[in-house]
């Protein structure tokens, strides 16, 4: 089977490259470095609604705005973190009626956010956490939900 | 509501069909390089002909037959009375991937087949030749084209393609192959292989299917994402993002209802009330 490891696309002149596939939110992309202050203001902001004791806010303001982009890694890893913080801070109990106040945009991102952070159980080892989020957020938002995070390229 | 009709044509899964004008006959594709024809008997289908090829469509006006297939083969189909056969006439395509797709122009003088080279070939008849000769539309496609639909007024062809992007672009024959058209809400001056407009609903997906709605004002997609998107003219859209698995299929019944089907094993109706859809 040695020839799957040929790397095909290395002779194919005109590739479809990742950027091409990619829609910027206003047309131009966010450097990396304004993208990770954001996501730092952002941190300090979740905090601050975190320590009042307001869930909702801390969870809506976490996955609003994430620093899509090709090459805003530090940023996204740091957002992510936000996010796992203010998921295990929510009690089980609160998550069906919080995921029903998203709206379908934010239930999307949140879903994003899930199957990050299940794809890294090195760092974010909270899976039962996550898996409880998943499966009241499908019983909201459908299976659609999942799919779009499968096909978008826009990821956290 | 009539109630659903189900015929078991054969065993395997049917991968293309087609019917014709009064709907006493169709040409499915049992998932080989065949198409069989079947026509109407009573309560059954019998199946009268078969042919080779995969991707299937059936002028209504003409009776004539258009299939395309993977090995980058395309053949129009004319029925002969005399002779109780149907005859192949052979398109010129110059692709260089294979067929994923073929649609007739409302007219029936020209059709489009789409194809993994990144390219459609718009197929019009050389009487000089006696064969099918093409005029490929390539820029900007960046991918595998998957589904085609033609505006009514036979020059606009909506092509929906593996890079996200639902297109407009124009598919003007020169020589007499096409009349000028009336101007549209898409544009007036129609050069071939002009872009109309090019729509992307953000998060991106294949775009399964494109749609037309019956004015040509309006276009439809449906994408990899579980959501459907109508455009407009100028750039104005409108996604619905859907709870269900992604639909492959969309048709318009009238300007503000379109009925949409894929894996969810159900047709879904989709309407615009005044807000939105």
């Amino acid at each position: 089977m040695s020839f799957r490891s040929i790397d095909i696309d290395s002779l194919d002149e005109d590739i479809l490259g990742q950027d091409e596939l990619f829609v910027f939110s206003n047309g131009v992309e966010i450097t990396p470095e304004s993208a990770a202050n954001n996501v730092k203001t952002k941190g300090i902001e979740v905090r601050n609604h975190l320590t009042r004791g307001d869930t909702t806010n801390a969870l809506i303001t976490a996955i609003e705005n994430p620093p899509y982009g090709l090459h805003t890694i530090d940023a996204k890893d740091q957002n992510t973190t936000i996010v796992m913080e203010v998921l295990s801070s929510i009690k089980a109990t609160d998550i069906p009626s919080l995921v029903k106040l998203l709206s379908r945009e934010q239930q999307d991102i949140l879903m994003k956010y899930i199957y990050r952070g299940m794809s890294s159980p090195d760092k974010h080892n909270n899976s039962t956490v996550l898996l409880n989020w998943h499966e009241k957020l499908t019983e909201v938002a459908g299976v659609g939900c999942i799919v779009r995070v499968i096909t978008d390229r826009k990821t956290v | 509501m009539s109630p659903t009709e189900i015929h078991q044509l054969n065993f395997g899964p049917i991968t293309a069909h087609a019917f014709n004008k009064d709907r006493t006959q169709v040409a499915v594709c049992p998932n080989n390089n065949e198409v069989q024809i079947y026509t109407k008997a009573g309560k059954g289908w019998n199946l009268i002909h078969t042919l080779a090829e995969v991707r299937i469509d059936w002028a209504p006006e003409s009776n004539r037959l258009v299939t395309s297939s993977q090995d980058r083969n395309t053949y129009v189909w004319n029925f002969e009375p005399e002779t109780n056969e149907w005859k192949p006439t052979l398109v010129l395509l110059r692709i260089n991937r294979a067929a994923t797709f073929v649609r007739w122009s409302p007219l029936e003088n020209k059709f489009a087949v789409a194809s993994g080279a990144r390219v459609i070939a718009v197929c019009y008849f050389d009487e000089e030749h006696n064969w099918w000769t093409s005029k490929h539309l390539k820029n900007p496609i960046r991918s595998t084209v998957l589904s085609l639909d033609w505006h009514p007024n036979n020059v606009l062809l909506a092509a929906g393609s593996a890079d996200f992007k639902a297109r407009v672009f124009s598919a003007f024959i020169k020589g007499g192959v096409d009349q000028k058209p009336p101007p549209t809400a898409w544009g007036d001056k129609l050069p071939f292989n002009t872009i109309c407009g090019e729509f992307s609903n953000g998060s991106g997906g294949w775009i399964h299917s494109v749609a037309f709605s019956p004015s040509g004002d309006a276009l439809a997609f449906s994408g990899h994402d579980s959501a459907i998107s109508i455009a407009y003219p100028g750039g104005a859209i409108q996604s619905v993002r859907l709870t269900s698995l992604p639909y492959l299929s969309l048709i318009w019944t009238s300007e503000k209802n379109i009925i949409a089907a894929g894996y969810d094993f159900t047709p879904v109706l989709f309407e615009n009330t005044n807000e939105g859809w």
